[in-house]
């Protein structure tokens, strides 16, 4: 698995979960990313920075392959999660979805309840009825919902706040039980007191999930990560230990960019 | 320009510690010439200065503070910040030190015991590595820094040497005890410059290379 992941200094990884090798990708005629690879490790949170076009977005929509909706996108290079790569003939994306969950800058609970948003996933992969109850109730237990919610359950999830909804758009996320998480600036919408309770579940969630976060707030992956990526005009130019990028970045184009001469 | 007001925040917080260390480099200059020459009134004036260094101490401080509360500065800008503090407080003792040696003239009276020789020497080298930490520290030069520091192994040889002497002239002669026990204290405060001097030379060896050095 090492051998497709050559051209950029890579952090010691015992356990890699997702490894990318050569990512090129194309909207059109324009390239968003350039020969990306690198190791994601195992049970453990990569931030990925960089200034707004970087392509970081781009990046970690690769992952579970929501790139394939966009029209005039091309792909090349790897993508293997688990070994097996899922850009692969035999991969089935439904599937490579419910592994790989997403959660998105603005929270977008459905127009139903609170226990029908997070009921939803489970129905629709089959999950027997009876079951249901105790999904829903451990997936808001494990989003730091379930106090909140569990004299409402029947509630229009849209009468949550924002922090709430977001919460319950983790506990949809992870009522499927995906092995990797990924979050595209989850708290950029949010107050500081939901920013923080959303990160310390984020802290808690990686004992269990591999979790890669795009984030503008420095600061946030400064907290929460473990693994920092930075890209730049679609190449990711440094990936290390977080404290290693946010102390001394070996790359001046990084460190330039966290200090604030540019971005 | 990105966060303009913050790059002027760092660069007039650098010239700050620059300050300071003038401040530094001049008070233990004119302390030591005041004790080798038991001229009290430039002893006086020395110490005049010390709420000047504390005023100047206290700002950087309070730019520090400021700087971590409000800029959140990363990486670099991060090990500089931490380096003026450490800096600063390490400055800041150099000059208490050299506060106690302008306060010596003024309790020896009818000379030294022995012409101050090595203790000036030692004075010397201690102001050369506080003069060249400080360089390093603006021109941010790791390899001048540790080069500083090494010279601290000669001040502290003849602070041994220094110090066996005083206590063989005090076994011979009991009645110079008291200027002695002055000289004891005059040495071990350049002794314990020095070794401040060294302590500013490992911030600079972190703020250029982010590594944690012991060269002392």
């Amino acid at each position: 698995m090492t051998e497709v992941v050559q051209n950029i200094a890579q952090p010691r990884v015992a356990q890699p979960h997702i490894t990318v090798g050569n990512l090129n990708l194309w909207y059109g005629e324009k390239q968003a990313l350039k020969n990306i690879s690198m190791h994601i490790p195992k049970n453990s949170v990569t931030a990925l920075i960089g200034p707004s076009g970087c392509g970081k977005s781009t990046f970690i929509r690769c992952l579970n392959r929501m790139n394939d909706l966009v029209k005039n996108c091309r792909i090349e290079g790897k993508v293997l999660i688990e070994n097996k790569d899922i850009y692969g003939a035999d991969v089935d994306v439904v599937e490579l979805r419910k592994q790989v969950g997403m959660v998105f800058q603005k929270p977008n609970p459905f127009p139903m309840s609170i226990y029908d948003n997070v009921a939803y996933g489970p129905r629709i992969h089959g999950v027997n009825k009876k079951d249901i109850n105790g999904v829903v109730e451990g997936a808001l237990h494990s989003a730091a919902l379930w106090d909140e919610t569990s004299d409402r359950l029947k509630s229009p999830a849209l009468s949550l706040s924002g922090g709430q909804q977001q919460r319950l758009c983790i506990a949809r996320t992870l009522a499927v039980k995906p092995r990797i998480i990924l979050f595209d600036e989850p708290t950029s919408a949010l107050d500081p007191i939901s920013t923080s309770r959303i990160e310390d579940l984020i802290m808690n969630l990686k004992k269990d999930y591999t979790i890669v976060i795009v984030t503008h707030n420095m600061q946030q992956a400064a907290r929460i990560s473990d693994y920092t990526g930075f890209f730049f005009m679609g190449e990711l130019i440094e990936f290390g230990q977080t404290r290693q990028i946010f102390h001394s970045p070996k790359e001046k184009s990084t460190e330039d960019y966290i200090t604030g001469r540019f971005g | 320009m990105v966060r303009e007001r913050y790059l002027q925040q760092l660069d007039l917080l650098k010239k700050s510690v620059l300050s300071l260390g003038k401040m530094s480099e001049l008070i233990f200059h004119d302390s030591m010439e005041a004790v080798i020459d038991l001229n009290v009134e430039l002893a006086r004036e020395t110490l005049a200065h010390e709420s000047e260094v504390d005023k100047l101490e206290k700002g950087i401080e309070a730019s520090v503070f400021d700087l971590l509360a409000l800029q959140q500065p990363m990486a670099s800008d991060l090990r500089l910040v931490v380096s003026a503090l450490k800096i600063s407080a390490d400055l800041r003792r150099i000059v208490g030190l050299s506060i106690n040696i302008a306060k010596i003239p003024g309790k020896i009276e009818g000379g030294h015991i022995k012409p101050l020789i090595d203790t000036k020497r030692m004075a010397d080298i201690a102001a050369y590595m506080l003069e060249n930490s400080m360089k390093a520290f603006l021109t941010q030069d790791a390899g001048l820094a540790r080069a500083t520091a090494a010279r601290d192994e000669e001040v502290d040889k003849l602070f041994y040497s220094v110090w066996v002497e005083l206590i063989e002239m005090m076994a011979k002669d009991t009645s110079i005890i008291s200027k002695a026990t002055y000289l004891l204290f005059l040495i071990r405060y350049i002794e314990r410059i020095a070794d401040h001097c060294c302590n500013i030379c490992e911030s600079v060896v972190y703020l250029t290379t982010a590594e944690h050095v012991k060269l002392n």
